[in-house]
């Protein structure tokens, strides 16, 4: 097969499995056929689970890349959250014997051993790095018209800042290339990098405050007459779509800006509709966004 | 014990950029660092439940100019909280989440029909469709510990001023329509 296996994590699959179905079907149609990796847990998410007790943080991390090396797999996240937790899990692992003995002796005891001979790879690294941007614009059948506020989210840039300094340096482009390769346009705004509000355990803790992040972001994105929002990670996409109903709800605003995965994207520019990619199952009502995309809103 | 916040010289550059400090007057990680520093337990009230309210951004890190690795050190610091069984009830509730279905997030009836309307399996092909990988998640977690971290906590309150005032809306016209 690939030598690819597909970490869905929690939110994608259980929230918005339009984006486990666009993952499917861009990366089929780039003739990489992803495994499934059956039995995978929470990654489990970095801010929250990280900070009640590391040991059980690490533990369920390795089991998750032990599986997907049990299939002599690299591991795929489409997920921030997930990519910082099993990143960070393996680069800790990988480093440190002592703790890789301590957590495999746990391992044990499912019939699992984290080895650390494979990697795991965030789907946007992996498609800038393996496919590469003229790749993708191969890829594309269908080039879009749109204006996109690009959203990196904090834990794609930071594991990847300790990882891998070519992608991270003082002016950070990559995302932003792979939209522009669907032919879209990635439009800057004020405070592009900040988060989306959500992340740490905090849209849990202290929901209020996490919207009034995100409500700066939608501000900064809508003064920047964006098409949509495109993101990498299934959480800040939960924040940004639902959050927007929260936020007209409690302050009396109208945002209604379509939310997509990369993933949506890419599927939307190679000739897959909306409704395939699970666009319109947002909480946000992008029916207007499908409808343009649906009279030819591409530069064909 | 935390890794190098010792070098921490109180600056403030970390506050001053914090996202979550800038909506949450209470929220201020230059100080939850000076009182780990002094070890000023007994003054965790003005520690919890703010210190959980922390995103993760990482903002205050590359502000740094002492290269103090902050979100570790917050990380750290709530994980002492939660082993003295200072945790918030929602977190609680995410933890008995993945006791529960080795998912923070699991599925539920409107997931599996979009699923199904995708042409996807109505569970996905994780721990959720798995019997047995939820039994090692479980077993993992009894030989951690964490089934008892999480059913034995103490559970802290938020504080009421920090819950958002809820305004009415009003559109243009409802707002004419009171006046008339």
């Amino acid at each position: 097969m690939s030598n690819l296996s597909l970490f869905l994590g929690c939110v994608a699959p259980n929230r918005y499995p339009g984006i486990e179905a666009a993952t499917k079907k861009t990366f089929s149609k780039l003739g990489i056929e992803l495994d499934d990796l059956e039995g995978a847990s929470c990654c489990p998410a970095p801010g929250v689970f990280r900070s009640f007790d590391k040991t059980t943080w690490l533990t369920l991390a390795s089991r998750n890349i032990a599986l997907s090396e049990e299939m002599d797999d690299d591991l795929l996240t489409i997920c921030n959250g997930c990519y910082s937790t099993l990143k960070e899990a393996e680069t800790e692992l990988k480093k440190d014997s002592g703790l890789k003995k301590e957590v495999n002796e746990k391992l044990f005891e499912t019939g699992h051993e984290f080895r650390g001979k494979h990697d795991v790879r965030h789907i946007i690294e992996y498609l800038y790095q393996d496919i590469g941007v003229d790749g993708i614009r191969e890829m594309v059948s269908n080039p879009l018209d749109l204006r996109v506020a690009v959203h990196y989210g904090c834990h794609l840039v930071q594991p990847l800042k300790e990882n891998d300094s070519e992608l991270v340096t003082d002016h950070i482009t990559f995302f932003d290339e792979l939209v522009e390769a669907t032919g879209a346009r990635s439009v800057e705004y004020e405070d592009k990098m900040m988060c989306c509000g959500a992340g740490g355990g905090a849209r849990a803790a202290v929901q209020d405050a996490t919207l009034r992040i995100t409500e700066k972001k939608l501000q900064n994105m809508t003064e920047a007459q964006v098409d949509c929002i495109v993101n990498a990670c299934p959480f800040c996409h939960l924040q940004f779509d639902t959050g927007q109903q929260d936020i007209n709800k409690n302050s009396c605003t109208n945002y209604e800006i379509p939310v997509l995965h990369y993933t949506q994207l890419l599927g939307l520019a190679m000739g897959f509709s909306s409704e395939e990619l699970g666009i319109n199952l947002n909480s946000t009502d992008t029916a207007v966004f499908i409808q343009r995309i649906k009279e030819g809103f591409v530069t064909a | 014990m935390i890794s190098n916040i010792e070098r921490c010289y109180q600056c403030g550059q970390c506050t001053s950029v914090c996202p979550m400090g800038e909506q949450e007057q209470t929220y201020r990680i230059r100080r939850f660092l000076q009182m780990e520093k002094l070890g000023l337990e007994s003054e965790e009230s003005m520690i919890t439940p703010f210190i959980f309210y922390c995103t993760t951004c990482y903002k205050c890190q590359d502000n740094c100019p002492q290269g103090v690795n902050l979100v570790d050190a917050v990380l750290a610091i709530r994980e002492k909280a939660v082993h003295k069984g200072k945790m918030l009830e929602a977190h609680k509730k995410v933890g008995q989440m993945l006791i529960n279905y080795g998912h923070a997030v699991p599925t539920n009836a409107d997931a599996m029909e979009k699923r199904a309307l995708l042409g996807l399996d109505e569970r996905p092909p994780t721990v959720q469709a798995s019997i047995e990988g939820l039994s090692e998640i479980k077993t993992l977690m009894r030989l951690t510990g964490f089934d008892n971290l999480v059913a034995e906590s103490k559970v802290e309150t938020i504080p009421e001023n920090t819950t958002m005032v809820q305004q009415a809306c009003f559109t243009q016209q409802q707002a004419a329509e009171e006046k008339a």
